[in-house]
């Protein structure tokens, strides 16, 4: 199913969860659900903690799913935002961000083989890792790397520029070439 | 005037992947604010990047939830009306409602009166025992009804003639129990004053039903005054 489908289906869901559809709500949650807790827990990286943010993102599109704006993108971003912001949140309040650094030196690698897409996904979820994954590895290194501390880490540019020993308009300038090359390549609106 | 965004599009692409320090979050509102709420490049720089940001997310692998936690949540969700989380400031005030709601009790083999008042377009199952909402002001315009099977999750919610309403304004059901009301669903009128909604909400036969103004976003709970209600008693 193409991307514009896929997102037409959520944004169907969302309408109908406005309308306080259960089953809309049961829908989005079972299509969404494993990639926010993926998230939630890559950056947090603890598993309860995780799941809290996962539920309370969720609780909050079933209580304010007019919060949701169609102009200002897709359905899945919207609601992973959501979910990346709250485990960013987390981060800085438990201030363990220097643990979890250390950790993360031996966590996963971002970019893995997804044997799971085909059970877990539907409605294009494949193919949106594919064309993520392909758009990150298309990234020259050094600005991989600051994407992935910023995004993955929870880590703030003055933290990756301590962390990496580079000046922060390094760590600002690679930011951005990195985004708008991402952005170029991933950052078209579903219509 | 064409007006420069270097500066507030890296701020706002280092802002969507969560890497802002506080003080340029500072100057990112600072600068946002000179370029006024109408900026269309403001608007458009971050929505697409919060698009790129988004979709980052899926880089990494799904993975499986743990055992109960789908139940839990959509528990929370769909049941969510516990009078710790949905007991508004103004909960006291709907017990009183009991006693004026009119106690319109249209109940059991409701199939023939289910159908005359809803009509054969919405779906409402034909079992379904139908409960006429009273108007608690009488310039109020229109009828609102609510159907539903006692003891089974389901509660359709249509009304006609009701006024317009605020773009920015819903009419919202609620299932009153005790001093506690649970929000049920939140409908917009359309143009000819009609409004049809569905709750996956169950009603056993000592509620209160209710429906009030709220804003779009829908509320936790009441925010203004019931318009229409009635009491469910068992047959």
């Amino acid at each position: 199913m193409t991307d514009d489908l896929a997102e037409a289906r959520d944004r169907e869901l969302v309408q109908r969860i406005r309308r306080g559809d259960g089953e809309a709500f049961r829908g989005l949650f079972g299509r969404y659900s494993p990639s926010a807790m993926s998230l939630a827990r890559r950056v947090v990286r603890q598993p309860f903690l995780a799941e809290e943010i996962v539920q309370e993102a969720f609780l909050a599109v079933w209580r304010s799913p007019g919060g949701y704006d169609p102009q200002r993108g897709s359905v899945r971003s919207w609601l992973m935002g959501m979910v990346h912001h709250r485990a960013v949140d987390a981060v800085r309040r438990e201030e363990s961000q220097r643990r979890r650094s250390e950790e993360s030196q031996l966590s996963d690698p971002v970019i893995q083989p997804d044997p799971a897409d085909d059970v877990v996904d539907e409605l294009g979820l494949p193919e949106e890792r594919r064309a993520v994954r392909a758009a990150l590895e298309g990234l020259p290194d050094e600005q991989r790397q600051v994407i992935e501390l910023m995004y993955f880490d929870g880590l703030s540019q003055s933290k990756i520029s301590d962390k990496l020993g580079l000046p922060l308009g390094t760590v600002k300038s690679r930011t951005l070439l990195g985004m708008k090359r991402l952005r170029s390549a991933i950052g078209g609106l579903p219509r | 005037m064409i007006r420069d965004h270097t500066r507030i599009e890296e701020l706002i692409a280092i802002r969507s992947i969560g890497g802002l320090d506080p003080q340029e979050q500072a100057e990112l509102e600072r600068e946002m604010a000179s370029h006024g709420p109408d900026c269309e490049e403001c608007r458009r720089l971050e929505t697409e990047y919060g698009e790129v940001a988004g979709r980052l997310a899926f880089a990494l692998d799904p993975v499986a939830l743990r055992p109960g936690f789908a139940e839990e949540t959509l528990g929370l969700a769909l049941g969510e009306r516990s009078p710790a989380s949905r007991q508004g400031p103004g909960g006291g005030r709907w017990r009183p409602l009991v006693a004026v709601a009119a106690a319109l009790v249209l109940f059991v083999g409701g199939a023939v009166l289910g159908a005359a008042v809803f009509g054969g377009g919405n779906e409402v199952p034909p079992q379904a025992t139908v409960l006429a909402l009273e108007p608690q002001d009488p310039s109020l315009l229109g009828t609102v009804t609510a159907a539903f099977t006692p003891g089974e999750p389901g509660i359709y919610l249509q009304g006609s003639g009701l006024e317009p309403l605020p773009s920015d304004q819903v009419y919202e059901l609620w299932v009153i129990e005790g001093d506690t009301p649970a929000a049920a669903v939140c409908v917009a009128p359309s143009e000819d004053g009609s409004v049809f909604g569905f709750a996956d909400k169950e009603v056993t036969g000592s509620e209160v039903l209710a429906v009030t103004v709220e804003p779009s976003t829908c509320s936790d709970a009441p925010t203004t005054p019931p318009r229409w209600a009635g009491q469910v008693t068992s047959a």
